[in-house]
């Protein structure tokens, strides 16, 4: 067995559209390698349409790659059911991932149903847990997603993401669309959850400042490729590639 | 000589379902000529309703309580329908988020210009324009449709529609929230650049502290549908006199050393539904005391800036700041 969580190989991802007598491809994802040890919080930057979303469904096995290999803990293809609850995803819009009908106990419990075996009792204990855990009051548990603040309703996501424990955690663009002193808050939150946790993570994000905070390593990428890829103090200093110097330079 | 903009006092309300709230509570702002002012605030500080009240764009549900705004010594609020549109056509420009929703889908990119442009305006000058605003092969760019172009040529020729009149005041509302980061300077060095190249005077409204620190030569801070502080970009951010400017330094990532904590705000941004009788600002602040609870603050000259709070001296004398604000 590896000493890497997750490992990509050499993987590339195609995709089609358009009516089949007018097929066109594009390919998403070209040869990209990465690995996440346990533990570690690495950053993936780039560019709208550079591939980072579709690098972290790799990752998350809900995608195939066309060519190359994903392997989570060893195994490869990455089969979802076994691995139930070991994996979790934050998703940018936290209006769009709350079912908007479900009290957010249900939603946050959700997991937790879904891995089943966990008798009624320890799972309204594990809510508890999960809403404190991200600095919610146990009274949330009863409100609807309508009734939160754009940061409260994300805290609510990564409470679900992490109610099972799981040992990889996703965060697309999770807090862009919050606002800076908010923004701020979940940074915080995810770094010290982190800490405590001991999760490891792909952190994709088009914001470098924010990525370089809460990440160890950063993997810029641009038009499907990974152009680099270093520990984060170098992004503090001067990054090596052209393009993430420019994107440094937008930080400066 | 007349101010090119002075808003004296507005407070706006929108009337929902849901209730009143309270967008603008008092806001003054004034440009006595034109520069490049950015303002700044988080959604729900009343930024846009007061870029959208500059040239009366706001909706229906939405009053005006009191105050006023003039443009060129003229009422806004107080214009007829006729001269209003006038206004809207030869006097201001607005440059919105998105590109592909302030273009016409239907029609091509040149005759758009030409249409906005008005009689001496012809498809020669519509080239012209887009040379100017740094759109390479000018001929296909307005022979073609919005769909056809990117996000960051899109909003270029959002820039030339909206400059075509030679604006008095350009007011551009997160102008590139919805492109990328490699475009960003790009646009914001356009817009900057037309200070100076054609006099106009530049709004620029955003979220981002950093690109109205690079930019904008003076800064206005929003918070609570009030303009809290105002002044030269380089005397507030080196030394923040209002206590919001101060943490919103201190939370923004970027600037931190590798390890370093950001040091968040506390709580969140309030929905006002009247009139705040104490400062806005005070539940999340670490200087309030009990005047700041029941007294509104008022506008004051502390330190080269206008600054909307009881304790400015003391907050740009705190020693701890320094390392805060940095």
């Amino acid at each position: 067995m590896s000493a890497q969580l997750i490992e990509l190989v050499s993987a590339s991802v195609t995709y089609h559209s358009g009516p089949m007598w007018a097929r066109r491809t594009v390919e998403a994802v070209h040869k990209v390698s990465i690995e996440v040890q346990p533990g570690e919080i690495v950053g993936m930057v780039g560019e709208s349409g550079s591939g980072k979303t579709t690098v972290g469904k790799l990752c998350l096995g809900v995608l195939q790659p066309t060519v190359g290999k994903v392997i989570f803990d060893g195994h490869s293809p990455i089969d979802r059911s076994s691995r139930r609850g070991q994996m979790a995803v934050v998703l940018q819009h936290p209006e769009w991932a709350l079912n908007p009908r479900l009290k957010v106990e249900m939603s946050v419990a959700e997991p937790l149903s879904i891995q089943g075996g966990i008798a009624s009792r320890e799972k309204i204990r594990r809510i508890e847990e999960a809403l404190t855990m991200v600095g919610l009051d146990a009274g949330f548990a009863q409100r609807y997603p309508h009734e939160l603040s754009g940061g409260q309703r994300q805290r609510v996501a990564i409470a679900r993401a992490l109610i099972t424990r799981p040992r990889f955690v996703v965060f697309d663009e999770a807090v862009s669309a919050l606002d800076v002193s908010i923004q701020t808050q979940v940074l915080n939150l995810i770094k010290q959850l982190q800490t405590e946790g001991g999760f490891a993570s792909l952190f994709i994000s088009h914001d470098l400042a924010a990525t370089r905070y809460v990440a160890d390593r950063i993997v810029v990428m641009r038009a499907g490729e990974i152009v680099e890829q270093a520990p984060v103090r170098k992004f503090y200093d001067r990054p090596s590639h052209p393009y993430s110097q420019a994107l440094f330079d937008t930080i400066a | 000589m007349t101010p090119l903009l002075s808003i004296e006092d507005l407070a706006i309300e929108y009337v929902t379902r849901r209730g009143v709230v309270r967008a603008l509570d008092e806001a003054s702002l004034l440009l006595t000529e034109p520069s490049v002012i950015g303002i700044v605030g988080e959604s729900g500080s009343g930024k846009s309703t007061m870029g959208l009240a500059i040239g009366r764009l706001l909706p229906s549900f939405a009053n005006r309580l009191h105050g006023d705004l003039k443009l060129e010594g003229n009422s806004v609020f107080d214009a007829n329908d006729e001269s209003i549109r006038g206004l809207r056509r030869k006097r201001l420009g607005f440059v919105f988020q998105d590109p592909m929703t302030a273009l016409d889908p239907t029609m091509k990119v040149g005759r758009q210009l030409v249409y906005a442009g008005g009689d001496s305006f012809g498809q020669n000058e519509a080239l012209d324009l887009l040379a100017r605003v740094g759109l390479p092969d000018q001929a296909r760019v307005a022979s073609s449709y919005p769909h056809q172009l990117s996000g960051g040529m899109a909003q270029r020729v959002v820039i030339a529609l909206a400059i075509v009149r030679k604006p008095a005041l350009l007011i551009a509302d997160e102008p590139t929230a919805s492109l990328d980061a490699s475009l960003r300077d790009h646009i914001l060095d356009l817009l900057v650049s037309l200070r100076t190249a054609m006099n106009t005077g530049v709004i620029l409204l955003s979220h981002e502290l950093r690109v109205v620190l690079r930019h904008c030569e003076r800064v206005a801070v929003m918070y609570a549908g009030r303009v809290v502080e105002d002044g030269k970009t380089s005397v507030v951010f080196a030394n923040p006199g209002h206590p919001y400017t101060l943490a919103l330094l201190a939370a923004a990532p970027g600037r931190e050393r590798p390890g370093e904590m950001l040091q968040p705000i506390p709580g969140i941004p309030p929905v006002l539904s009247g009139r705040a009788e104490g400062c806005g600002f005070a539940p999340r602040c670490r200087f309030a005391g009990a005047r700041c609870q029941v007294e509104r603050p008022v506008a004051r000259l502390v330190a080269n800036r206008m600054v909307l709070c009881h304790h400015s001296e003391r907050i740009i004398d705190d020693p701890q700041k320094k390392d805060h604000a940095r």
